[in-house]
């Protein structure tokens, strides 16, 4: 198509001005980091549904009683979405984002409602369930929702790839504004639990009855957690015009797929090294420029091995002592929103130079061979650079490499 | 710098069936290509773009079809005949990228997980129905089935979803991601889903004056007829098509997006400013001004606010022009599914569309004229729109190669 940058004028450096977050941990992104780094992880007995009735009783709420006034009405992921977005932009100094693009993920939007929808169908007739309630439904509900609390009049675009629509909606944003779409971008991701998902992960085995813990022998699978998190992306060129200071730089992403099979990775981590090795070609940084990952570090007997696998080979003998840890150790799977919420905590990672540990408990699986940051935040001497990685149902594949911001 | 980027396969299947020419014959008759939908009474609206009992196993092999819910099964079919019509046979050494959107995704599936896990308790849910139940199941088992190993997204962004789904396809072609993109949509319509969009008023009903059916632009219109289907298109570098000699050749001049903050979740809002802004830069970036549009393939689909809204948005991009002339196949195709997207392409290649039957007068104010279905001359460009329930907006300029 026409129309790439003709003069020259596009401005390829892409900062992080904003960071927000709706987690476990709590309302903010300062509650998520706290939180991290305390260690303990936030996953405990279900009471958003009645958790009894499942197989595992485990997940990583958000603590609703905690919420923001405003938009009562509306589905709880389009609330975090919201609450994320706007202590982004708080953070970055935006009063209004007219100008902007949204690029959002979700994976089952407000299914929490749909279910009370159906459940009312099932009990009580057609007739009486509220189609409303299965509006919420709606997957580009909490990125619409974002859109219009700021007043964007951007390009709107949510992204469904399961596990890695939030790290793909980042990166769609990234290119977005390389090309020159857009000089300001929110982009993030939303989820909120629900009993489908729960009870769907439950039914191939793959929820661990104890919190997850991955990369350790005894993982049995994961812990579902729900949030949000939203990032202010923007050239360097419009943040400085406007006087915003750059957190960390998004240098890189990139997506793949195994096309191997619909929900188990490829055992050798095939797609996912492809992403990664990618993601650090876009970005134009080296291997060893990398200062530590934030995986995707399910708890999965399969993911972590196929993960633990492409990460050795993109890493090579360094892979021993490269500082890995996962956010979802601690707040659970967010699903469509961990790549997002997990990219917050890579910036705050890169930023503060400090890598938020796993908790300690399990000893590490020999298998994976990697440096699991365990037990107490590890202070890092150098952070330069960072991986965060998310891989899906589909063997959708995605990596973002951030960089500090003294490379700006 | 970007790539010129061509569409050298479509694949569509829907109402119309499995293939192009009940496609092509379809749009050129101007009928509604509606079918009763089974419900459990009441309901005003009865009608459904649904797909008929068609064969794909030319496409997709029985036993693969059982494993898959029906909008994966749409997909695939629809992606194996773009590759055909693309002359690409094998896919070997290539990086192939699948973007498909879906505005629902996999609704009986999820419908059938959920009745299991409240009736009969969450241990009762079937494995495979989760799996084939995620959005993104139509996009990854397009990508299981052809090996495809690029990037593949699953966008959900509604109306606007199949329009957004092709810039993104578009621009993993222009910036050298991959070499071959498969982008489309994929939709299935259920009794239940059918019925919701019935309760909110969304779809057409009969009165005691006129059928049941969608009449965009219409004075008399009343709502949209849903549809089910998918739509695969394939897109490659300019250069690579012209090298392999492919006679199906529509670029992708310009794309663009915009959001109306205006809109309420479920519904079009009136924000034609920004919308205006957003077309009139897929226009700006294919380097052409209305002048040089030869159709508008519009998303009017017979929704009241919906059609209300496109026309001002039409109408404020104008800015005075002649509108060129302005094709609604959602009255034939349906919403949802990707009729709207193939039938962009189609006119694209120059493919006639009919005059509507179902349509008598526009809508006083609208300032819209739908084709009559008078002859056309061949087009240079059209200009394709989507505006979706939830405010957002996408364009696309196409032209032929």
């Amino acid at each position: 198509m026409p129309g790439a940058d003709p003069k020259g004028t596009l401005d390829p450096t892409i900062v992080v001005t904003g960071l927000g977050a709706v987690t476990a941990f709590g309302w903010g992104a300062n509650a998520l980091w706290e939180g991290l780094l305390r260690g303990r992880p936030a996953i405990s007995a279900i009471t958003r549904f009645d958790g009894k009735r499942h197989r595992t009783p485990l997940a990583a709420e958000v603590p609703l009683h905690e919420a923001p006034q405003g938009a009562r009405r509306a589905p709880w992921t389009d609330r975090f979405a919201v609450a994320a977005a706007r202590e982004a932009m708080r953070q970055a100094g935006l009063s209004e984002a007219s100008a902007a693009g949204v690029y959002f993920g979700s994976s089952t939007g407000g299914m929490l409602e749909s279910e009370a929808f159906y459940e009312s169908l099932l009990r009580r007739g057609r007739r009486r369930a509220r189609p409303s309630l299965l509006v919420a439904q709606q997957l580009n509900g909490p990125g619409d929702a974002v859109a219009r609390d700021a007043g964007a009049t951007g390009p709107v675009e949510t992204v469904s790839s399961a596990c890695s629509s939030g790290s793909m909606a980042i990166g769609a944003a990234l290119r977005a504004l390389r090309r020159g779409d857009v000089d300001l971008a929110l982009a993030g991701a939303s989820d909120s639990l629900c009993q489908l998902t729960h009870a769907g992960f439950n039914s191939l085995r793959a929820v661990d009855e104890r919190p997850c813990r991955p990369f350790r022998k005894d993982r049995l699978g994961l812990s579902i957690g729900e949030g949000a998190g939203v990032l202010v992306l923007e050239t360097l060129t419009h943040a400085r015009a406007r006087g915003a200071r750059p957190i960390a730089i998004l240098a890189g992403e990139a997506a793949t797929c195994d096309a191997h099979h619909m929900t188990a990775p490829h055992p050798e981590g095939r797609g996912a090294f492809e992403a990664i090795e990618a993601a650090l070609a876009d970005a134009g940084v080296d291997r060893d420029e990398i200062d530590f990952v934030n995986a995707h570090g399910t708890g999965t007997p399969l993911n972590d091995l196929a993960e633990a696998r492409a990460m050795r080979r993109v890493f090579g003998a360094r892979a021993a002592s490269l500082p890995v840890t996962s956010t979802k150790a601690l707040i659970g799977h967010l699903l469509g929103s961990a790549g997002a919420v997990e990219a917050v905590a890579t910036v705050l990672g890169l930023a503060r130079r400090e890598v938020h540990p796993m908790p300690a408990d399990g000893a590490p699986d020999e298998e994976i061979g990697l440096r699991l940051v365990l037990g107490a935040p590890l202070r890092l001497v150098r952070a330069s650079a960072a991986v965060s990685t998310n891989l899906a149902f589909g063997g959708a594949n995605a990596a973002l490499v951030f960089r500090s911001v003294e490379a700006a | 710098m970007t790539a010129p980027v061509v569409a050298t396969g479509l694949g569509a299947i829907g109402p119309w069936g499995a293939d192009l020419a009940s496609l092509l014959a379809a749009l050129a008759a101007g009928r509604p290509l509606a079918t009763p939908i089974e419900h459990d009474g009441g309901d005003a609206s009865r009608l459904a773009g649904l797909v008929p009992d068609v064969d794909l196993s030319a496409w997709l092999p029985a036993a693969s079809a059982r494993r898959l819910g029906r909008p994966s099964r749409f997909a695939v079919a629809a992606a194996r005949m773009a590759l055909e019509q693309a002359g690409l046979s094998s896919l070997e050494g290539r990086r192939v990228a699948v973007v498909l959107a879906t505005s629902f995704g996999a609704v009986l599936f999820t419908e059938k997980l959920v009745r299991q896990i409240l009736l009969e308790g969450p241990e009762s849910a079937q494995p495979f129905y989760f799996s084939e139940c995620v959005a993104n199941a139509a996009a990854a088992q397009v990508a299981l089935s052809l090996g495809a190993r690029g990037v593949n997204v699953t966008v959900t962004q509604r109306e606007a979803g199949p329009l957004v789904a092709l810039a993104r396809g578009a621009a993993e072609i222009g910036e050298g991601r991959a070499d071959v993109a498969i982008v489309g949509a994929a939709d299935e319509m259920t009794p239940l889903l059918h019925g919701v969009l019935d309760r909110f008023g969304a779809t057409a009903r009969p009165t005691p004056e006129r059928d049941e059916a969608p009449r965009p632009f219409d004075a008399h219109r009343n709502g949209v007829l849903a549809g089910e289907g998918a739509t695969a298109v394939v897109l490659e570098r300019e250069s690579d098509a012209a090298a392999r000699g492919v006679p199906f050749r529509v670029r992708i001049a310009a794309c663009a997006g915009a959001f109306d903050p205006g809109a309420t979740p479920s519904d079009w809002g009136s924000g034609d400013a920004p919308l205006a802004r957003g077309l009139s830069r897929a226009l700006e970036r294919s380097g052409r001004g209305f002048d040089a549009i030869d159709r508008v393939v519009s998303g009017g689909s017979g929704s009241r606010r919906g059609d209300r809204l496109e026309a001002r948005v039409l109408i404020r991009a104008l800015s005075g022009a002649p509108s060129p002339p302005v094709l609604v196949p959602k009255a034939v195709t349906g919403e949802y599914g990707g009729g709207h997207l193939a039938a962009a392409f189609l006119a694209a290649a120059g493919a006639p569309f009919g005059a509507v039957s179902a349509l008598s007068r526009a809508e006083p104010g609208l300032g819209i004229v739908v084709h009559d279905g008078s002859p056309l001359a061949p087009p240079r460009a059209v200009l394709a729109t989507a505006l979706a329930a939830g405010g957002a907006g996408a364009w696309a300029v196409l032209e032929r190669a």
